[in-house]
Order: structure tokens, then C-alpha cells, then sequence
């Protein structure tokens, strides 16, 4: 990545703090502009915008600081981000017990584990058993493929 | 202050039979266990445990429900310091020095670390508590929503100042942390920013968005190393450096005695209680260190502040609960239950005609403090294999832990859901030094922040001669400021005075 493309992703990021609060002030405004509704959200939305300028003006007169600390490659991360994304959009109909085995299989894939005993072994116990274990804890029957809905 | 023949009569109803101590060690197993699994909450699991109280006497049933708090408040940091998740919002702070300590292969003195923070903060906590349980009841109810105002404002304000050089960046994240922190039905009745979905009505999910946050943007961020412990040799689990990080906390007493008062009298304030604490302590403790560049970057100091705070804080919240009937959070609340199980109702009148259970009450938590280190020291060596995982191994089960966690806090898919888009924005936070911590107590006190507000106004009618009659809001915002800007007007005032030494 360039540091002009850097500089776009920093700023990206700040436009999209900027326009949330915007678009919240927005909304809340239009639910009622009474002093009760508004008590908070006006003057911290007033501040958020007014940092987001200083630190707009900061930027630019700066320049983007090459910090390496917090730039990983994105590259890796996305398909693991993809993976749990999908996880968790699929929990609803593939259930807990079904849905955490693949996915916790497709991580070890995806990491590099070719050992299919350990891929297979692992994601099975740890999917059923902790789909077990939080089924019978929690007081509200969890979608499930395999096990019981509700203990 | 201390009535000596109720505290005489306490200990006789502590110790003429074992039966009250027989669910100690289940309360406390019991705690450490939801306390240390992501996702589980003390609250819940008093919760669970509540109806197996009617079987017992009142005593025992506080002993038993004391326990699961005592063992909960410590599991809690267990997360924090071995995968950077706080087990709940009293132990955030735990995680700043605490996971970077584990990073670096000193888990097992971390662990120690906060296990002596925590015993003596619990043990500190209940002897102020012991001496003074009239004064902070007294204290307590001088408290209105201007004095929690300027309590939540503290903690957000000083937040701010742990992103460093990025503290324009750590107000932004605060500061919208708030407003997400409102969406959802006010108090007035107005519905704010949900985009017509209804699990958001009442508001975002605040633990979900806080392990999203924390935990899952940190583990895709480590998803390129193989261990959380880079280093081999340092993967370790050593019982003996787990005993030595638990003395290693008494080598700052003042970091002890100072996150256990800032502890006990705001874990004292409902609601805000053991949340605002830890950040307090960890924050004070920064800012009087020679260097506070350290923190952050595995500063034994910065475990030894969270802990000693967020487990005084338990003493505090007691305070309010026996002294006033009022919960300061989930687990007083349950225990509130548990009175009214019982038939007792907390106050005043509670605390000067049953002085003697209420001080068994405070005794047992003396017993519970040593009970609580024998079995942790049992406990911690097997929770600290956890290094010793690959990170192949560790990410997606901790992700999926979050996931069924996160489910079990809301019931439904909006929890887990939770999780997934905090994790995205955690980590893009994170890559582009927004702060994590501020945006995440931002949440959890945006709603509190925005009723103590409106609270203020309705009651003053929104004159401003109204907070300059209340001495404890203008002391916590003289605190607020000083804790802003003392620093640089010691070093002004310094300056000053070499520039005039050397006239």
C-alpha cells in the first residue's frame, strides 16, 4: 500500500466516524428535537464533529505516519474475517452444533492443518461439546442441526 | 462506628457450625469457572444458582451468593490477562498490562499478580467496609444523577488520555461510543437510531460489542501467529512464578491501597460501580508513575491497579445493597433477589437491627478471600496451558466461545451478530490507533450517561446554580480536572520555579 493510499484508508475511516454521527444526529433529531431527546446527542455530536476536523487538518498538514505497529497484512485477515462472517450470518439455520464444527474445521484448513485427524477430531469435539455444554447452561433453546433445541 | 458485641454475635453465627461454610467452595468454583469462560457473566451465573438459595438460611444463602461474586470478580481477569478478553467490564483494565505481560511469556506472573491484587482487595474492601458501612450508606445517598454524571465523565475524559499520542483519535472513539451507547428508546420514549431493527431497541448489546470489540479483533489480528507466546521457553506454566507474581503485587503498596480506595467508594456509586473504577485506578496509577510510557506494554503495575480496584469495588456495591436495598449492578441485583427470597428487606433499618448478620456477611468474605487463593493457585496452572495452544487451535474456539457466550447474553442471533460487526470495527479501529477501551466504555456508559444527564436537568430545571450546591460534584470535577491537568501544572509550576532560581 502507498502512503497515499494509506492516507485515504486513515480518512476513510474518519469520514465514516463523521458520518455516523451526522446521520445519528440526523435521526435522532427526526424521532423529536426536544431537549429531553437531544440532552446528550447534540453537544457530543458537536464534539466528535469538531475533533473530526482537528484531527481532518492534522492529517493533512502531517502527512500519514508510516506506523507498521497495527498494519498486518490484509490479505491474511480477510478470508478468516469472511469465514467467521459467514459463521455467524449461517448460526440461524446450520445451527450452533453443525455451524461451529465447520467452522472451526475451515479455520484449521485455512491456517494450514492437513492433519484431517486433527481437523476432523477437534472441530467435532469441540463443536458438539460446547454446543452441549452452553445448551444445557443457558435458559433459551439455541438452534441446533444435530442435538436437542432445548434441555 | 463498629459495634463490638454484633460483631462478637457474628462470629458465633459464623463459626458455631460449618453448615454456613459448606457452600462456600462450590460459590467459589462456581464463580471462578463463569467468571473465566467468555461470554458467561457472574450475574448469570447467580442467576442460575438463585433458586438453589431457598433452601437455605439467609446466611448461607449470602454466603454462598458472596462466594460466586468473590470467585467471579477474579476469574474475570483470567481472560483478560491470557486472551485479552475481560470476562466482564470490571477487568477491561486488567487486559491493558495484563495481556501484553501474557504476550511476553509473564502469564504465570500476571496471574499471580492478580491474584494478590484481587485477595487483598477484596480483604481491604470489606475491613473499610467493616468500619464504615454507616458513613458510605451516608455518603451513598448524597449521591444524585449530577454526581453520577461527573463520575461517568471522569472515566470517559481520562480514557482518552491512555491513546497516548493519538488522544484527539481516543476522544473521537470515546465520544461515539456514547452515541452508539444511546441507541435505542430513550428515556423520554423516543427510539434512536435502530433502522427499524428491532433488536436494537433496547439499544446495542453491550457485552457482545465489548468481546467483538476486545477479544475477536484482537484474534484476527494474531491470525499470522502461531502462538500467543512467541517465544517457546516462555510458554511455561510454573506454579512457582504464579506464587512469586502473588507476592510481586505487595512490592507496590501504594498502587494496592490506591486502586482498593478508589475501589470501594466508587464501586459504592449504582451502576457505575466496578466499570469506572478499574479505569480510575489503572489511569491514576499511570499518571503518577515515573514512567508511564510503560503501561500498556506489560507494566506489572497496571494489573495490580485494575485488580486492587475492581475487587474492592465488590465491598462497595455490598455498601449500597446492605445499607440501602439499592443494587449497584447484575450480581447485587440477584442478591437483592435473594433478600427479598428471605423476606429481608436491605437499609437502614436492615443494617442497625441485623448488625450482626451483616457483619457475618463481612467476616465471611475474610474466610472466602483465603479460600479463593487456595483454589486459585489450584486452578490458575491448568487456565494457563492456554499459552501452549497454537493459535490455529485457539482463535476459532475463543471466536466461537464469544459467539455461543454472546448468544447465551441476548437469546437471540442479535448478540453473536453483535460480535461479528464490533470485531470489524474493533479492528479497524485498532489498524488505524482509534482507542478500543474508550469506544468500548463509551457503550457501556452512553444510556447511564444520557438519563443522569436529562435527571440533573429535570430536577434543576435547568439552572446551573444547581451543580454549584453539590460539594461532591464539584470535588469529582475539580478531581476531573486535576487528574487532566495536574500534570502540566506541576510542570509548569516547576519550570517557573527553575526559571526563577536561575534569575
Amino acid at each position: 500500500m502507498t502512503l497515499h493510499r494509506k492516507m485515504l484508508a486513515d480518512l476513510g475511516v474518519l469520514a465514516g466516524l463523521a458520518g455516523f454521527t451526522i446521520w445519528y444526529l440526523l435521526d435522532a433529531w427526526k424521532a423529536s428535537a426536544s431537549a429531553e431527546n437531544l440532552i446528550l446527542i447534540v453537544p457530543i455530536a458537536a464534539i466528535v464533529l469538531l475533533l473530526c476536523l482537528l484531527d481532518l487538518f492534522t492529517q493533512l498538514k502531517k502527512g500519514v505516519t508510516d506506523d507498521h505497529r497495527n498494519r498486518e497484512p490484509v490479505a491474511s485477515i480477510l478470508p478468516v474475517m469472511g469465514l467467521f462472517a459467514a459463521y455467524v450470518l449461517s448460526l440461524e439455520w446450520l445451527g450452533f452444533d453443525l455451524g461451529t464444527v465447520l467452522f472451526v474445521g475451515g479455520f484449521l484448513l485455512l491456517q494450514g492443518e492437513r492433519r484431517w485427524v486433527w481437523v476432523l477430531g477437534y472441530s467435532l469435539c469441540f463443536g458438539f461439546l460446547v454446543a452441549l455444554f452452553f445448551a444445557n447452561m443457558l435458559p433459551y433453546p439455541m438452534p441446533m442441526a444435530l442435538l436437542p433445541t432445548d434441555y | 462506628m463498629i459495634d463490638f458485641a454484633a460483631a462478637a454475635d457474628a462470629l458465633s453465627l459464623l463459626f458455631s457450625s460449618a453448615t454456613p461454610w459448606l457452600v462456600v467452595v462450590p460459590g467459589i468454583l462456581i464463580g471462578l469457572i463463569f467468571g473465566a469462560v467468555p461470554g458467561l457473566q457472574i450475574s448469570m451465573a447467580m442467576a442460575i444458582f438463585l433458586p438453589m438459595t431457598l433452601y437455605m438460611d439467609f446466611m448461607q444463602a449470602m454466603l454462598f451468593l458472596t462466594a460466586i461474586f468473590t470467585g467471579g470478580s477474579f476469574g474475570s481477569g483470567v481472560p483478560a490477562i491470557l486472551m485479552n478478553i475481560p470476562g466482564t467490564s470490571s477487568a477491561i483494565a486488567t487486559a491493558f498490562d495484563g495481556y501484553p505481560m501474557a504476550r511476553k511469556g509473564e502469564h504465570n506472573q500476571a496471574l499471580g499478580l492478580a491474584l494478590g491484587s484481587s485477595s487483598f482487595g477484596v480483604l481491604l474492601g470489606y475491613l473499610i467496609l467493616f468500619a464504615l458501612i454507616q458513613p458510605i450508606s451516608g455518603l451513598v445517598l448524597k449521591l444524585g444523577p449530577a454526581e453520577m454524571f461527573a463520575v461517568i465523565l471522569w472515566g470517559m475524559t481520562l480514557i482518552a488520555s491512555l491513546s497516548g499520542t493519538h488522544m484527539v483519535k481516543g476522544l473521537i472513539a470515546g465520544m461515539v461510543g456514547l452515541l452508539v451507547g444511546t441507541i435505542g428508546f430513550s428515556e423520554a420514549g423516543m427510539l434512536r437510531g435502530t433502522l427499524g431493527n428491532e433488536y436494537l431497541l433496547d439499544g446495542v448489546p453491550v457485552i457482545p460489542a465489548m468481546m467483538g470489540m476486545f477479544a475477536a479483533s484482537e484474534l484476527l489480528r494474531l491470525v499470522n501467529t502461531p502462538y500467543l507466546v512467541e517465544n517457546e521457553a516462555a510458554r511455561k506454566v510454573n506454579i512457582r512464578l504464579i506464587v512469586k507474581g502473588f507476592f510481586q503485587a505487595f512490592r507496590y503498596p501504594t498502587v494496592l491501597l490506591r486502586g482498593s480506595v478508589i475501589g470501594v467508594f466508587v464501586g459504592a456509586v449504582p451502576g457505575v460501580g466496578s466499570s469506572v473504577s478499574n479505569l480510575l485506578s489503572y489511569i491514576e496509577t499511570k499518571r503518577r508513575d515515573a514512567n508511564p510510557d510503560s503501561f500498556g506494554q506489560g507494566n506489572p503495575k497496571g494489573v495490580v491497579a485494575s485488580e486492587s480496584a475492581n475487587s474492592t469495588s465488590e465491598a462497595g456495591s455490598m455498601a449500597t445493597l446492605l445499607a440501602l436495598g439499592i443494587p449497584g449492578g447484575g450480581a447485587t441485583a440477584v442478591m437483592l433477589a435473594a433478600f427479598a427470597m428471605h423476606n429481608i428487606t436491605g437499609g437502614p433499618q436492615f443494617i442497625r437491627e441485623e448488625t450482626d448478620v451483616v457483619y457475618a456477611i463481612i467476616f465471611a468474605n475474610f474466610g472466602q478471600v483465603i479460600l479463593l487463593m487456595a483454589l486459585a493457585l489450584m486452578f490458575l496452572p491448568m487456565l494457563a496451558n492456554v499459552v501452549k495452544v497454537p493459535m490455529r487451535y485457539l482463535i476459532p474456539s475463543v471466536l466461537a466461545l464469544a459467539v455461543f457466550g454472546s448468544f447465551g447474553l441476548t437469546g437471540n442471533i442479535a448478540g453473536p451478530m453483535t460480535v461479528l460487526i464490533f470485531a470489524v470495527i474493533g479492528w479497524l479501529f485498532r489498524r488505524y490507533n482509534y482507542s478500543v477501551p474508550a469506544a468500548v466504555i463509551g457503550i457501556l456508559l452512553g444510556s447511564m450517561a444520557e438519563s443522569s444527564l436529562l435527571h440533573t436537568y429535570q430536577i434543576s430545571g435547568g439552572e446551573l446554580s444547581y451543580v454549584l450546591d453539590r460539594p461532591v460534584t464539584i470535588l469529582i470535577l475539580c478531581l476531573l480536572a486535576l487528574s487532566l491537568f495536574g500534570n502540566k501544572l506541576m510542570k509548569l509550576m516547576t519550570a517557573r520555579r527553575a526559571a526563577k532560581a536561575e534569575a
